[in-house]
């Protein structure tokens, strides 16, 4: 292993799942079990990949080096070629990709894989489009690869077949393609102003743009704000999620959990590198859009917490009360705020994962889990009658082990989402309202706004589970409970595990967060890093 | 003391807590004994530590947390929490002792008891925090465990909805108790309780005070049962009796009043806590006391009086004053005690005979008389009788309340008005034991009552022997424990107390002697009475659960009718809003700089050019005009919107985009006429001739309004850009290094398989997707009804060949596609070569891997087209999956190659060779990488459209043969 | 030139976006491919307007934009084609399916009109 293969360790993530899905469509419709193993074995090293390019990060930004590296994608200079970079933020979301990913697989070998052809494929490919947005360097790339995670997304989507999916796909589609278009004629506007598609490159042209120019790039820009909006859900702009997401097979619905992030880290990344502080036009541009966007979707997001009939529509709606607060917090952009609002994205794609896997067990099991959100109040008086005691009423009924896990790990979810004790989502949660309330000057209206709708969201969520969840779990159910597999049970209580994790280390994973945003802002960092990266000219024997 | 063993004495109950969850579900004494054992440990522990905070000093162990935001874990022990933590462990264990005997032998103890102690934890981590931001993640931990207690028998629907309510109410209370910390913590500039109490004068300054404060006692009163948050405590009663002894007594309920006391030094002392404090404690205290006297059911009864006396302690704290804390921490402590041993008593009666309703019970004595000998020294304490502890701490309070003097009418209502609540009390107190246990005999039980087994007594035995020697020997007993929370709390301005029983004849005393002979007076008078009466009088018109449920009721429907109103689930307005944002997104960088064209000089106009684009217009608009009727008509114009872009293409100087066009127009084209057989046949509007409902029309206006602004924004927009002068881009580079750098001349090509080789191979992956995708949909495809037939023509000739003797079926269809069917068939390989051509020259001259892929897939339709599926496959075997397969990788090894050179991913490599006939030819890796995406392209458009054409000979299916249809098998 | 061109990518656009808000899938189909046509003439044209001068080079070096059309821009044409043709061919199939499944070809599913 020379230098140089290690350095391909950033494009491998891309790489390998795309090298495994091309041969297992060489294989057979029935060698379903030479693919899972394949499939298995890929999750599993690109998990170990991620985890050594977080640590190589680490390395390098504590040993006060910059963590920026850049790969030259056919070896053309930077920025002409297309380059990937691996920094802080990316090395971040790919572990988490890797995190949801294998346990979005694992669940699937239970049941689920088997619900229609070439799911392995599909899984793989959704993994690396996912991989490859959080890697690149280009603007147009980013484009390529919105398409190949959107194009996998399709396929899970369709998985498995079946009217409700096909009406959600058809939208999902069509809203997908026109975003996609918008996508387009924002990167052709911009490179009709600035020349370039190397995002470094454009954070160097940009602060010298002025008039029509910079009229028209800024519209590009917008435009393409638009698009990234769409994939977060952003109300008005995110209809069609809590529809969608709610039809697809679980381990799918896992990873769309994720999917509703990379608008916000395209967002992240294109904004905080190219309208930075430094940049003189940036705060009229788009913050004060994204704070109240993401108010109005936070809100949006609790009304239909509340409203939700089923437990997978709840979920969608966490998904939009996700984003939005986000979003929100991200155009609050008030002390760290960006810090913790890292943090919470990370704990929250946790949690909604683990949420919708956790649903395909607790909705199979019980047909319609509709019966916990009726509206219609138990009416009885003050406690004053005497309490008639029927005696084996007053023994606690033997819980069976499935429902005892489905039950834990139902309230862990729960309380993630709510932002309640004790995992991660209260850490989360505090972290954004301390930035929010400790501003440089006074707390302005609209930060007292937004704490109130966190707050609010949060007692939404926990209203809608406790109904919901004291009904699925606690009415004594007389059909037989199902056996639950360890490849359900599995991935659920790992990505919990995660989240205790994230809770009992949120020092050291804040220090990270805050690493992670400074190096964001850091925008000189970046742009020297990419556009002096060097050529490989070493001809290495063959 | 080493401050370590903190660590110890917090982590203890968890520890135990998931080892007794482990342990198998009946394993009953062994749950019970590692139950006990922990909370005795806790205990020993407890004691120990006292002289290292009795002298008044702190005890303190700090790790990290999250440095960052301020909030590390600090363990705090002092006085005051020294005294709570050693009422949580004390009873805690007490609670252990009696709950391992009351519950049932068929009971899954193991489970409760990890719940007791997790909640024994969480409320030792809320007393002893240091911080105030641990503070509330504990007191949500117990809100939690509370919930899981109270819903144990879950099977029993008053149990999951109280345990609901009170999660509810108490976890809603915690998070505003979190915001009034935080609010806190801004002014003080830190979470750490040391720092906030030195700050404490600021904070009364600042103006985040009263938000502060607001915050901070919805949390307090939400836990403390104070009204109007007070109603989910008495449903609380669904618990299992131990969990009422424990959490409603002295520990969950407590929580709110230690914060009280906590913050005392910080938040007291000013008008508004003076106001909301005392008022909602003196409601409180009333109003508990009032409905406590009403009660029917024993466990009702103690939890109204929990209700009141917390009021009594909090109006105590409202009250400001040095000595009413002291007033106030004490009658904590001695409540704690007595109102334990009650509610264990109680369990016992209930377990005893079967039913907690008073006007059944009666004459218990002579069947329990230990029971009921405890129960009624603890009744009397909670009556206030001489000599128990009760007695003390309520005649602190007395004198508090007559003390009182703010010249205001209250300085005389408060202290009648407390003499009247406490004379309820003592009513009730007799109530709830001459009821119980005196009297004749009771007649209707469902079983023959006898005394508790002994070690059910034990624990009452331990607190009501508490509740004689403090009440007898104050200052010898509780004295200095007493103190040292005192001072740990005021600090500075302790005030000087006695404990002494004896004060001489003082207002106070007369006043609880008022109260005890009223209290009497009124029970013998009212005793048959109160049996009739079956809900309180005048506060039976507050039901707090009611409105609860109420409030979530209308809650719920308010939101399902808002979703309709600010969300759809229809496409259209959901395609209007992303036009409508897009467009004024890109709007509004104009209004701010202005809009105007470019300075640099047009290309000049090309008649040709503009008559070609007239003819461009009338098509697309044509389309979208006859789409809805006349598909055909519809689809054919769009393919000459496409030819005239195309044309558009070739006139502008992008050759190969011409080609591309043109190829993938007229694969669209097929694939869009494959897919109309299987829509259905487009019926009239609804509404004929004219008469268009208005909403119909205005819709329709809006988006062609919608449409037209669009549509003159791109206009707009590509104008602009077009006549500004070009400045920097990267193009130039492409151009100079496409071929001493790709050894290409084509640079377009040069681009997609060099430059940006990563994009081409994303996007061949986004066709494979694509093509995986339709394939494993239309697997499952279902045609609706009526476009399962055959199509009519098809029909006809079908019945032509029929009628006619010597046909074979579907002769016709052969013969009159004899011409065609044999020309298309001798053109595959005339096309095959020509897309070979395209793909080898590509890199220099128009054409390339794509273009090449979909000639190749053509010629491959035009078989289908002309001989029929069946026949087509009978002859050649088209595995499209493989072809995909081969396709990446090779496109994929290409790249990987590079590796083994010491180069990154896609690094190209090329010579020029001398191909006989072809020319010179690129001999370049890149070319490689073109075939990898010739042979993909190839496979997915192939997939996609036979996946498409077999749906019409696989019709009509049943479900059935479905699945076991060979499509699949059939290598594809 | 420009303005021709500018107005024809209007024209397009608007005709694509008219069809996109109609109800029917077919129409919606049709519209999608009618904006993707506007959106690929864009990006050609974000690359100004060149006559007879592809950006096919000669041997010799040296060349430069100001014989030759932009080149990027075609490229990227070039995959958005690819892609807008497949995610048509998605979509027509998706929308197929439904027209099977649902019984009607209104985007939603349902007569909602």
């Amino acid at each position: 292993m020379t230098a140089g293969w290690i350095h391909h360790l950033i494009i491998a993530p891309v790489l390998l799942p795309l090298g495994a899905s091309a041969v297992m469509l060489l294989l057979d419709e029935r060698r379903r079990r030479a693919k899972n193993v394949i499939s298995l074995a890929t999750m599993g090293s690109l998990l170990a990949l991620a985890i050594a390019l977080l640590v190589q990060t680490v390395t390098l930004g504590f040993s006060g080096g910059s963590a920026t590296r850049v790969y030259l994608v056919g070896n053309w200079p930077a920025p002409f070629g297309i380059v990937l970079v691996a920094d802080w933020l990316s090395s971040m979301m790919l572990v988490l990709t890797a995190l949801v990913g294998i346990a979005g697989f694992i669940f699937s070998l239970a049941r689920w894989e088997r619900a229609g052809p070439r799911f392995q494929a599909l899984f793989l490919l959704q993994i690396m489009g996912l991989n490859g947005a959080f890697l690149t360097g280009d603007l147009f790339n980013l484009f390529v690869f919105f398409e190949i995670l959107l194009a996998a997304s399709y396929g899970l989507l369709l998985h498995g077949s079946g009217a409700r999916r096909v009406k959600a796909g058809l939208h999902y589609v069509a809203i997908n393609v026109g975003t996609s278009l918008l996508f387009l004629i924002g990167v052709a506007l911009i490179y009709g102003v600035a020349g370039t598609l190397n995002m470094a490159d454009l954070a160097t042209v940009i602060p010298a743009t002025t008039g029509l120019d910079l009229a028209l790039l800024q519209s590009g820009f917008a435009v393409l704000g638009v698009a990234f909006l769409v994939k977060a859900g952003m109300w008005p702009l995110g209809f069609w999620l809590p529809g969608t997401y709610a039809t697809a097979v679980p381990p799918a619905a896992a990873v769309f959990a994720l999917l509703s992030k990379v608008g916000v880290y395209a967002l992240l990344r294109v904004y905080l590198l190219l309208f930075g502080a430094d940049v003189g036009w940036t705060e009229t541009f788009g913050e004060e859009w994204l704070l109240f966007g993401g108010i109005a979707t936070v809100s949006f997001g609790t009304v239909g917490v509340l409203a939700a009939r089923t437990l997978s529509r709840v979920a969608g709606y966490c998904v939009v009360i996700s984003s939005g607060t986000l979003l929100a917090t991200i155009g609050a952009g008030e002390g760290n705020a960006l810090a913790g609002a890292l943090f919470y994205l990370v704990s929250s794609t946790l949690g909604l994962s683990a949420f919708y896997m956790l649903l395909g067990l607790v909705e199979h099991r019980d047909a319609d889990a509709t019966m916990g959100l009726v509206a219609e109040p138990v009416f009885d008086d003050e406690y004053t009658g005497a309490m008639v005691v029927d005696e084996d009423e007053e023994v606690g009924i033997v819980i069976p082990a499935t429902i005892a896990i489905l039950g834990g790990g139902f309230a862990f979810c729960a309380l993630l989402l709510a932002g309640l004790p004790p995992l991660s989502g209260f850490v989360a949660k505090f972290a954004i309202i301390h930035s929010l309330i400790n501003p440089g000057g006074s707390i302005d209206a609209s930060s007292w706004v937004f704490v109130g709708l966190l707050i609010a969201s949060g007692l939404a969520i926990l209203i809608a589970t406790t109904r919901a969840g004291i009904d699925l779990l606690w009415e004594p159910s007389d059909q037989p409970q199902p056996p639950l597999r360890v490849a359900e049970a599995g991935p659920v209580g790992l990505l919990l595990l995660v989240c205790l994790g994230l809770m009992v280390f949120a020092g050291p994973v804040m220090r990270y967060m805050e690493w992670t945003e400074q190096s964001l802002r850091d925008r000189q960092g970046y742009i020297n890093a990419v556009l002096s990266a060097e050529r490989a000219t070493t001809v290495a024997a063959p | 003391m080493n401050p370590a063993f903190l660590w110890v004495l917090l982590s203890l109950p968890f520890i135990g807590s998931l080892a007794v969850a482990v342990i198998p579900a009946h394993a009953r004494n062994l749950g019970g004994w590692i139950a006990g054992a922990v909370s005795l440990a806790g205990v020993a522990l407890t004691i120990s530590a006292f002289s290292s905070v009795d002298s008044g000093s702190v005890l303190s162990a700090e790790v990290a947390w999250l440095p960052s935001f301020g909030l590390n874990l600090q363990i705090r022990l002092d006085g005051l929490s020294w005294i709570f933590a050693f009422l949580v462990l004390a009873i805690g264990l007490l609670v252990v002792i009696y709950a391992h005997y009351y519950m049932s032998e068929r009971d899954p103890v193991p489970r409760f008891f990890s719940f007791l102690l997790a909640f024994m934890g969480s409320m030792l981590g809320l007393v002893l925090s240091g911080n105030l931001i641990q503070l509330a993640f504990f007191w949500e931990l117990t809100s939690l465990f509370s919930f899981l207690l109270i819903g144990y028998w879950h099977q029993n629907e008053s149990a999951r909805s109280s345990a609901r309510m009170a999660l509810i109410v108490t976890a809603a209370g915690g998070v505003s108790l979190l915001i009034g910390v935080l609010l806190l913590g801004k002014v003080a500039g830190s979470y750490e309780l040391d720092a906030i109490i030195a700050s404490a004068d600021q904070i009364r300054a600042s103006e985040y005070y009263t938000p502060a404060l607001i915050f901070v006692l919805l949390g307090a009163f939400t836990k403390s049962a104070q009204f109007p948050f007070h109603f989910w405590l008495p449903h609380a009663m669904a618990a299992p009796t131990p969990v009422s002894a424990y959490l409603h007594s002295a520990t969950m309920v407590k929580a709110g009043i230690f914060v009280l006391i906590r913050l005392f030094p910080v938040l007291a002392g000013t008008e508004q806590w003076y106001l909301i404090v005392g008022t909602v404690g003196l409601l409180t205290f009333c109003i508990g006391a009032w409905s406590a006297v009403f009660q029917q059911d024993l466990k009702g009864l103690l939890a109204y009086s929990t209700i009141s006396h917390l009021g009594l302690i909090t109006l105590l704290l409202g009250l400001g004053t040095s000595l009413a804390a002291v007033a106030a921490i004490f009658h904590t402590i001695n409540h704690a005690t007595f109102k334990a041993s009650l509610f264990m008593a109680t369990g016992i009666i209930d377990h005893e005979t079967g039913t907690r309703d008073v006007r059944r019970l009666s004459g218990l004595y002579r069947f329990m008389p230990h029971t009921a000998t405890l129960a009624l020294i603890a009744a009397a304490a909670m009556a206030g009788v001489p000599l128990l502890n009760g007695f003390l701490s309520k005649e602190m309070f007395l004198a508090e309340a007559v003390g009182h003097s703010r010249g205001s009418l209250l300085d005389l209502v408060l202290p009648s008005l407390a003499t009247g609540a406490l004379a309820l009390s003592v009513l009730y107190s007799i109530r709830f034991i001459h009821q119980t246990f005196f009297g004749p005999a009771p007649d209707d039980l469902e079983k023959q009552p006898h005394e508790a087994p002994f070690w059910m007594r034990v624990p009452i035995g331990v607190l009501v022997l508490a509740c004689l020697v403090v009440g007898i020997l104050p200052a010898l007993t509780i004295g200095p424990f007493l103190d040292a929370a005192v001072r740990s709390v005021l600090l500075a301005d302790t005030p000087s107390y006695s404990l002494s029983i004896w004060h001489g004849f003082t207002v106070p005393l007369l006043l609880s002697m008022v109260a005890l002979v009223a209290g009497a007076i009124s029970y013998l008078l009212l005793r048959d009475r109160l049996n009739l009466i079956s809900e309180p009088p005048l506060v039976r018109y507050f039901k707090g659960r009611r409105g609860f449920e109420l409030v979530l009721a209308a809650l719920i429907d308010a939101a399902r009718v808002l979703e309709d109103v600010v969300g759809t689930t229809r496409l259209q307005p959901q395609f209007r809003a992303l036009v409508a944002i897009a467009g004024i997104a890109a709007l509004l960088p104009f209004l701010r700089y202005g809009y105007h064209l470019g300075p640099a000089t047009m290309t000049p106009l090309h008649t040709g050019f503009a008559a070609l684009w007239v003819v461009g217009a009338i098509c697309a608009i044509g389309s979208a005009w006859q789409a809805k009727y006349h598909r055909l008509a519809a689809l054919i114009l769009m393919s000459g919107a496409g030819l005239v872009s195309c044309i558009t293409f070739v006139w502008l100087s992008a050759p190969d985009l011409a080609v591309t066009q043109l190829l993938v127009e007229i694969v669209t084209t097929v694939l869009l006429l494959l897919g109309l057989r299987w829509l259905p046949k487009r019926l009239p509007e609804l509404w004929a001739g004219g008469a268009m409902p208005s909403q119909v029309l205005l819709r329709r206006g809006t988006d062609l309004i919608l449409a037209g602004l669009a549509g003159a924004g791109m206009t707009l927009l590509s104008l602009a850009v077009m006549t500004q002068p070009f400045g920097y881009t990267i193009s130039r580079y492409f151009l100079e290094n496409a071929y001493p750098g790709g050894g290409g001349k084509n640079v377009v090509n040069v681009i997609l398989v060099d430059f940006r080789a990563f994009d081409t191979l994303g996007e061949i992956t986004v066709l494979g997707i694509v093509g995986l995708t339709v394939f494993s949909l239309l697997r499952r495809f279902r045609p609706a009804q009526e476009s399962v037939q055959s199509p009519i023509q098809q029909r006809q000739q079908s019945a032509f060949d029929e009628r006619r003797e010597g046909r074979e079926l579907g002769d016709t269809l052969t013969d009159y596609l004899q011409v065609p069917r044999v020309v298309m068939e001798w053109l595959f390989p005339v096309i095959t070569v020509f897309a070979l051509y395209l793909l080898i020259r590509g890199h220099d001259l128009p054409g390339g891997g794509f273009a090449a892929g979909i000639t190749m897939s053509i010629a491959l339709i035009l078989q289908y087209i002309a001989s029929g599926t069946r026949s087509v496959e009978s002859r050649l075997r088209v595995r499209p999956l493989t072809w995909m397969g081969a396709g990446w990788l090779v496109a994929f090894a290409t790249g990987l190659g590079a590796w083994f050179f010491g180069y990154p991913f896609l690094t190209s490599w090329f010579r020029y060779i001398d191909v006989p006939i072809v020319g010179e030819v690129a001999a370049a890796s890149a070319l490689l990488f073109d075939l990898g995406v010739f042979l993909l392209v190839i496979g997915a458009t192939a997939l996609i459209l036979i996946a498409i054409a077999h749906q019409s000979i696989r019709t009509p299916i049943t479900p059935q043969k479905w699945e076991t249809t060979d499509f699949a098998g059939k290598g594809v | 030139m420009e303005i021709v061109l500018a107005l024809g990518i209007g024209i397009f656009t608007a005709s694509g976006v008219w069809l996109i808000l109609r109800p029917r899938t077919f129409q919606v189909i049709l519209g999608l491919s009618l904006l993707s046509y506007a959106v690929n003439l864009f990006i050609y044209a974000m690359g100004r307007l060149r006559i007879d001068a592809p950006p096919v080079v000669g041997s010799e070096a040296g060349a430069d934009l100001t014989q030759h059309a932009d080149p990027l821009p075609q490229a990227l044409v070039l995959t958005a084609i690819v892609i807008s043709f497949a995610m048509t061919a998605l979509l027509l199939v998706v929308l197929m399916a439904a027209r099977g499944l649902t019984g009607t070809d209104h985007v939603d599913g349902d007569e909602g009109e």
